[in-house]
Parts: C-alpha cells; structure tokens; sequence
C-alpha cells in the first residue's frame, strides 16, 4: 500500500467525519437518556482507553484534535434543554468553547495507573453546559502512552465513539498536510430554552389533535375483540421480557454503581470468529459467550451454583444478523453450566434469535417520545421499572487496520461502558486482527476482581483452542 | 389434492439433493408439526372424560394455562399435569397412549410432514423426534413414522409409578434446544448439514441449532420471527377432519348405497338376469354414495383392471372407504373374503347381500379351508377375488405385514394377482370414523403378477409389499 493512497482513504474517511451526525435535536432514546441522567449509578458515558505506541508530539496532538473538533461540528456544541419538557433538547454551538477545558495530559508510571486513573476521569460528572467530551494524554512510563476520551452518549454512543475515532484517525504514521475542514457553523449559535420549549408545545398542540383522530379512526376500524386480543399478546410479551429471566446472582451483588474498575483483555480475532461459526453464531453471541465463560469460571471458584444469570445484548430490530441502524437491548438468560465454548455460543444463539418472537421487543423505542413529555424522574424510573442484568455486552466493529494518532500508531482501542446497574459492562471492539475487551466492573459487586480478571483471561485462553 | 403441495414437493427436492448419510440430523417437532393440534389436549380430553380431573384440578389447570398464554411461565401447565400423575402406573399409561394414538392421534399426522419424515430416511438422515411432550405421546407417533430416536421430556418412574416429577428438564425452548445439540454430539451429526422443524415461537432456539431450519404451519410469534430472520416458512395442509356438512353427506352417501342396491336387485329380478343385476347394484351402491359424498378417484394404470380377470386384486388397507373405492374401480365381477363376525356389521350388511362375499370362520380352520375350496371354484368361473393383505386397517398409512392367503388362493386358482395401491383413503375417512370427508383419492394399478407357486412365495409377497411402500414413497407422476 501506498502512502498516498491511504491519504486518499483518510481523506474520504474525515469528509464523512464531517457530516456525521448532523440532525439538530436529540433522538428520543438520547433524550430519554439525557433526561434521566443521575451520574455515575444511571450514567451515559462511554470511556475509550487507546493504547499507543510511543508519546506523540504534544503539539501536533492539540493542533490534530482542534483540527478534528473543526471538523466535527457536534465536538463544539453543547446541549440546550427547553424550560419545560415539551420538546426535545437541541445541539448547539458553544459559543464559550475552549479545547484547553476539554483536553489535557498527565504523567502516570504504569498502565494500571493509567486504566485508574481513567476510571476517575470516567466518574467525574460532565459540565452539561458545554460540549460533552473530555480527553487526557497519559505518558505511561519511559516511553509508552495512552489516550483516554470520555464522552456522553447523547454525543455519540459506543458505536459511535468507535466509529467517529476510527473515522478521525489517520492511516499513516507521517503528518497529513492539506486535511478537510468542516464547514462554518450550521447550528444557531444561541438557542434560548424558553423559545424551544414554546416551539415544542405549538408542534404538539397541531398534532396531538390529528394524532388523536387518527388513533380514534383506527379505533373504529378495527373490531374491538382484534384490539383486546392484540393488546393482551403485546402484554404478555412485555411480561416474558420482563420477568422471564434469571435473577440477579448474589456473587454479583450488591451493587452501587460507584466503584468504577477498568480491565482490559485482548482475544485473537480469527479464534473468536472460528468458534462463533462453529456454534452457528455470530461475534456477538461469541463474545457473550466468552464473558459468561469467565463469570462461570469465577463463580465456580467461589463455590456458587447459580446456573444461569441475567444478560444485557444488543437486537438488531431489522434483521437478526444486521446490526443496522434500529438495534434494541434485551435481557437473555446467559447459562453457566455448559462448559463447552461451541455448545456456549450455540445456546446463547438461540437465546438471542429467541427474543425475535417477542413483538414487545420495540417497546423502548416506542415510548422513549411518549415517556419524553414527562417530567424527568418519571422517564429515569420507567428506565429502572426493566430489571437490570448482571452483565451487558457489546461488541463494536473497530478499524479494521492499523491507524495512527499524531504520529503514535494505534495498539488497542478498549471501549468502557457505564454501568446502570449492572455488575459489569463488556465492549469488544475488533481492532485489524485483535478483540480488544474491555470490562467496566463494579468493585462494589464483585468480591475479587483480581480473581474475575484472571477467570476472563482464562476463557480466553480457553477460545484460543 | 393429488400429490404433495409444490411447497412439500420443493423442500423434498432439496433434501434429495443436499448430502446424505447419518452424519446429517432431521430434527422434527411433535405437536404442531408432525400432528395437527396437541397430542397433550387430547390426553387431558380423556382424562377430564374418565372424570379423573377433580374440579379443583381442572380450574388449576386452566388458571395456570391462561397465565402461560399472558405471558407468565408456559411449561407450569404441564408441571401441573404431570404432578396430577404421581402414583398412576406407567404401564397403564403407555396403553392409553397407544389407544389416544390408534383411536385419535394416527388420524393428525400431516400427510405432508409424513413425506418429508420419509424423503429424510430414504437420504439416509439421522431422523429423531425433539418434543417437549412426554414419550408417551411421542413413542407411538414415532414408531409410525419407523423413527427411532426420541428428543423427549422423561417422567420418573418408581416401581412402576409416576412421582410426578420429570427426569432433567422438561425439553421446552432452550432445554430442547440443548438436548437437540447433546443428541448430535452423541451421534456424531453435523448440525450445520442439519435439519429442523417446528411450529411454536419456543422452537426458535432449537431451530437455531441446526443449518437447515424451517418454520412449519408455524405460530404467529414464530412467523414473524422466521421473517426477520430469513428462515424459509413451510404451511402444511391439515387431515380434514370431520364437518358437520360432511357428517350430513355421509348420512346421505349411506342412504344413497342403500337405494342403490335396492335399485340394481330391482332391475336384476325385472330382467330375470341375477348376475346383471348384481353388476348394476355393486355400480349404482359405489358410484352413488361417492358422487354424494364428495369423493372422486384420480386412478393410475386403470387399464391394468381389465386385462387379467379373473384375478385376485390386492389393495392396502386403512378406510371403510376402501371397500366402496374398489367396489368402484372393479365394477363387475368380484366379490371379497371377509371375516364371519363382520357379517352383521351394519355398514357391511348391505353390501354382503349383493356381492354374496367368502365368509370365513377364522377360529375353525377347517371350515375356513373349505370355504376357500368353493372360493376357489368361483374365481376358476370368473369371479375375481378382492383381498386385504394386512387383514385388518392400519390407523395410518403405514403398512402392515401381508398374510399369505391371497397368495395361495392366486396360486390354487391359477390366477394373477393384481396389486391396488390406495393413498389417502385414510385422510378422507379415518380409521373408526364413520365420517366421510370430500376430496379425490389417489389409486395406482401397480404390474399384474402371474405364475404364483408355494415354492417362492414369501420371497414374491416381501418384494410386492416392497413395491406398495415405494409407490406411497414416491407417488408416480
């Protein structure tokens, strides 16, 4: 490969950087989760740990990441909230915007310092008032570094950090000279909070009233026994996806959700993939299987029973293997008593396509808008009323070479979830031919997270044959 | 009605070109996809008719059944069941099984599921029942089917009684799954080349299991599953089962044999000709009540009727309908052996006057052969003989070994034997139904076989017996 096709590459890459994410208002989910933000026990952020080969040039790394924050406009904006609830919160530019606020570095001796360290960046609470990210350069040691980035999940979610990094970092070590910029300011520059919030309630006021003529017309149409039968197999289906999964597990309790402890593991890509398709799966079901490995191996070591525990995935509500845009979380039962990481991954399968019959499955999509009009509190405890897993589990498609970040090439790229209330939060992102693990784990839960450490790396030793 | 839906057909196509051999599993569901309905229904049926249920029982059950349905936990009903079982013998019970399977459950296989069971065996698949019902049920169902493996929940058994309790799970969504994929490992198959089918929205985790899932007649839940994730849906005609207006032409059918026969006796005495009026009787008694009930006949090889009389004409057995079917297809000429109890049978009865049939007394040998001396003296003057092989009707379309008598009578007489395969008369009126449901039955006229000797008789009848199962295998285009 040439340098001067990968510049092209790059530079295709960060002309879709610039458009990415460009609507002006929160989407309902965002909202909801804007709205019911009570950091860190029901957070939304997302901390990306990057592993870097040598301490890059401090200046060309401010003057990158200013570069990046132009071309990303949304890196520059802030949220505005109307007075009252009746519209949802806009994006706009923070006329205040100072990357000094938002970007520093430090001097820490080891990764492990590193990894602490950024566990308590994760766990200071954003100013909501500007721009929701915050970036620290760590020199590791002598020589090695690392890059953490924090970010609200109104911003951008996991998927969307790994995508928007991916997208601005560069795929060569050398200096890219004339890069894109983004475009002038396309966002108001000043929103007031009164105004949208009167805004919102005209919108409303025109079309709550056809909206409920329509509702009131299809009503009508319909036999009232369609409607009840409907209504009753909706409900039932709610229930199943509420209750219909194992308890909590006692090894993995109790929780509070303040004791943030980062890990991080590394897998063999090709291992993982070969056992996911022999077990009929997916990377996804491969990766679900692998942390309930590990938490079977811990509670094993603990001399617990528990069978089956409580598992939060990501459902493509389009098609099963496509995780497209419409993707939705669900509860599975993860079981801990197959030992066989094919069997494993077959049996977390099925669970997963499982869930397809369910037509509740849409449910929080569904009334994100509806329970958006509520006051705050209210959303925040319809998010709490879906009993939380032991575990969620994600996996994040990552670059799929090798890229370069001011001049440090790129080693691993670990995603750290929040953890609303669960005991651990896992993101795999596949980084060229390495899944890069990382696993946010609540000290408060987990007795010995030096033991659960040891028991992951052990299940991944366990896939690599 | 004639043939397999192209649907069944299709799936069949891409069995027979997929790989074979027993590394290859096909995975069949009970209730809902071999059967039409729940084999458990009809057990609780027969419980709740023996007045078993108490009525605190029946109101647990159906409270815990209507829970399952509103999403609460849907394997609580058959807990309930099997508990109410705990002391009652395990021997008795598997005899109510094979009674409900005779008498009830034989009569909702799908035809259709059955050819697909078959096109598995004949690639030379590894075919095993996965349910969650207890092999009670399933045993006699697979048995049918000639399918040796059962996936199923197991009760515990003590002494020769029920505890009430089940051995492992109860095989339901992902316990079927699981047990599914333990089977394989067992026996060595290949899951990827496997095949599955089931109809509920719980089977999707054993669907999932295999590389070749179908979602069949499936629940609402599972079709929208199968839509989203591209799995290939197959929709099964039902066994017709009995209709008020099918009852109502079957009333009329019968009236309609009976005027009939009184009408070709009629005509007989009128002309002075006895054996005319016989022919016309046998003709109007058939072709009536069919026309009334709504059956017609789609026959292959009809020629082969005619070419060898007298003859004696072999046919399988499964319907009361047979009889007036071969009444139809041989129209003159004939006449039956029939057992001496089945004389005064009232569906039999009228017939019997007009066709004068062979009774034989099976518990006095010698006077049954002598009966089939004279028998044999009217087939020599041109009377062909009409014989079930089996004996007695098979509950499904399986077939029953083939008893020698025929064979020897052919081979006395010197006559040919003329093989009649018969497909679904079974479907249109089950085995003790009286019954008749509308549609066409299916008749092939194998090869007339002549030259019958005692010499390789058992040899001959196992080879005809063979070609009667390859023709309902594979029906001729």
């Amino acid at each position: 490969m040439t340098s001067s096709t990968t510049s092209s590459d790059d530079v295709e890459r960060w002309g879709t950087a610039a458009t990415w994410s460009a609507g002006a208002e929160l989407t309902p989910v965002q909202t909801l989760l804007w709205r019911s933000e009570r950091h860190p026990v029901q957070s939304s952020t997302s901390t990306v740990v990057i592993d870097l080969d040598r301490v890059p040039d401090w200046k060309r790394f401010v003057a990158a990441t200013e570069w990046g924050t132009g071309l990303v406009r949304r890196l520059r904006q802030r949220v505005v909230d109307p007075v009252v609830p009746t519209a949802p919160p806009t994006w706009a530019d923070d006329p205040t915007f100072d990357l000094g606020y938002h970007l520093r570095r430090e001097r820490v001796a080891s990764r492990d310092e590193m990894l602490a360290a950024a566990a308590q960046v994760a766990l200071r609470p954003f100013d909501r008032s500007r721009p929701l990210w915050e970036g620290v350069l760590f020199e590791v040691g002598d020589s090695g570094a690392g890059y953490v980035l924090k970010i609200h999940h109104a911003l951008a979610d996991p998927l969307g950090t790994v995508q928007l990094l991916s997208m601005l970092q560069s795929g060569r070590r050398a200096h890219t000279a004339r890069k894109p910029l983004g475009e002038d300011a396309a966002a108001p520059a000043s929103v007031d909070p009164v105004e949208l919030a009167v805004a919102g309630l005209r919108t409303d006021a025109a079309t709550l009233a056809s909206s409920a003529v329509g509702t009131a017309r299809s009503l009508l149409a319909t036999r009232p026994s369609t409607v009840v039968a409907s209504g009753l197999r909706y409900g039932a289906s709610l229930r199943r996806l509420l209750t219909q999964v194992a308890p909590p597990s006692p090894e993995l309790s109790p929780r509070t959700g303040k004791q943030w402890t980062f890990l991080t593991l590394d897998a063999p890509l090709d291992q993982l993939r070969t056992v996911a398709r022999q077990g009929g799966g997916t990377l996804d079901d491969a990766a679900v299987a692998l942390v309930l490995g590990g938490l079977r191996r811990y509670h094993r070591r603990r001399d617990s029973a528990v069978a089956e525990v409580p598992v939060g995935v990501r459902v493509s509500l389009d098609r099963a293997d496509d995780l497209g845009n419409r993707f939705t979380g669900a509860t599975i039962s993860g079981p801990l008593t197959i030992e066989d990481p094919v069997d494993r991954v077959a049996a977390v399968r099925g669970e997963v396509l499982s869930l397809h019959t369910e037509r509740a499955l849409e449910v929080l999509d569904a009334t994100a808008p509806v329970v958006n009009r509520l006051p705050a509190f209210v959303g925040a405890s319809v998010l709490r009323a879906a009993v939380a897993p032991d575990a969620f589990v994600t996996t994040l498609p990552g670059p799929p070479r090798r890229r370069f970040m001011a001049g440090a090439a790129v080693q691993g790229m670990y995603v750290l979830g929040p953890l609303p209330g669960a005991a651990l939060t896992v993101c795999l992102v596949t980084c060229a031919d390495t899944a890069c693990i990382g696993v946010n784990v609540d000290a408060s839960a987990i007795a010995d997270v030096a033991g659960l450490r040891e028991c992951l790396a052990e299940e991944v030793a366990a896939f690599d044959g | 009605m004639s043939g397999l839906f192209a649907a069944a057909q299709e799936a069949i196509g891409a069995i027979e070109a997929g790989p074979q051999g027993p590394g290859v599993g096909a995975f069949f569901d009970l209730d809902g996809t071999l059967v039409a309905g729940y084999t458990a229904a009809t057990f609780y049926g027969d419980r709740l008719k023996g007045r078993e249920v108490s009525p605190a029982e029946f109101l647990r059950t159906v409270v815990t059944a209507v829970d399952g349905e509103l999403g609460g936990d849907p394997t609580r009903i058959a807990h309930v069941a099997f508990s109410a079982l705990r002391g009652e013998s395990e021997e008795a019970f598997a005899d109510l099984g094979e009674r409900l399977f005779r008498s009830k459950i034989a009569g909702t296989i799908r035809r259709e599921s059955r050819a697909l069971v078959a096109a598995h065996q004949r690639a030379g698949h590894t075919v095993a029942v996965a349910s969650a019902a207890t092999s009670y049920q399933v045993a006699p169902v697979a048995r049918d089917l000639g399918v040796e493996h059962l996936v199923c929940t197991r009760l515990v058994v003590e002494d020769g009684q029920f505890t009430g309790e089940t051995d492992g799970p109860m095989l339901w969504g992902r316990h079927k799954a699981s047990g599914v994929r333990a089977f394989a490992k067992e026996h060595g198959i290949e899951l990827a080349d496997s095949y599955a089918y089931g109809n509920g929205y719980e089977d999707v985790a054993f669907l999932s299991s295999v590389g070749h899932p179908t979602a069949l007649n499936p629940h609402r839940d599972l079709r929208a599953a199968a839509a989203r994730l591209g799995w290939p849906v197959l929709d099964l005609s039902d066994p017709v089962g009995g209709s008020l207006v099918a009852a109502g032409r079957t009333v009329a059918a019968l009236a309609s044999m009976n005027a009939g026969v009184t009408a070709g006796v009629a005509y007989g005495l009128a002309r002075g000709n006895r054996r005319e009026g016989r022919n016309l009787a046998v003709k109007l008694a058939t072709a009536l009540p069919m026309a009334v009930a709504g059956v017609s006949m789609d026959v292959l090889h009809q020629e082969r009727l005619w070419t060898h009389r007298p003859a004696i004409f072999v046919a399988n057995h499964q319907s009361s309908l047979d009889i007036p079917v071969l009444g139809r297809l041989l129209e003159r000429d004939f006449t039956i052996v029939a057992k001496k109890e089945a004389r005064w049978d009232p569906r039999a009865v009228v017939g019997s006057v007009v066709i004068d049939p062979a009774w034989i007394d099976r518990s006095d040998s010698a006077s049954a052969r002598e009966t089939l001396d004279g028998v044999v003296e009217r087939i020599r003057a041109g009377t062909s003989l009409m014989i079930f092989p089996e004996g007695t009707r098979s509950p499904t379309p399986v077939l029953g070994p083939f008893r020698k008598g025929a064979f020897h009578l052919a081979a006395q007489a010197g006559v040919p034997v003329v093989p009649v395969v018969l497909r679904n008369t079974g479907e249109l009126m089950g085995r003790s139904s009286l019954v008749l449901n509308p549609g066409v039955v299916d008749v092939c006229v194998l090869e007339p076989e002549t030259d019958w000797s005692t010499d390789d008789m058992s040899e001959r009848i196992a080879a005809l017996r063979a070609k009667f199962e390859e023709t309902l295998a594979r029906w001729p285009a």
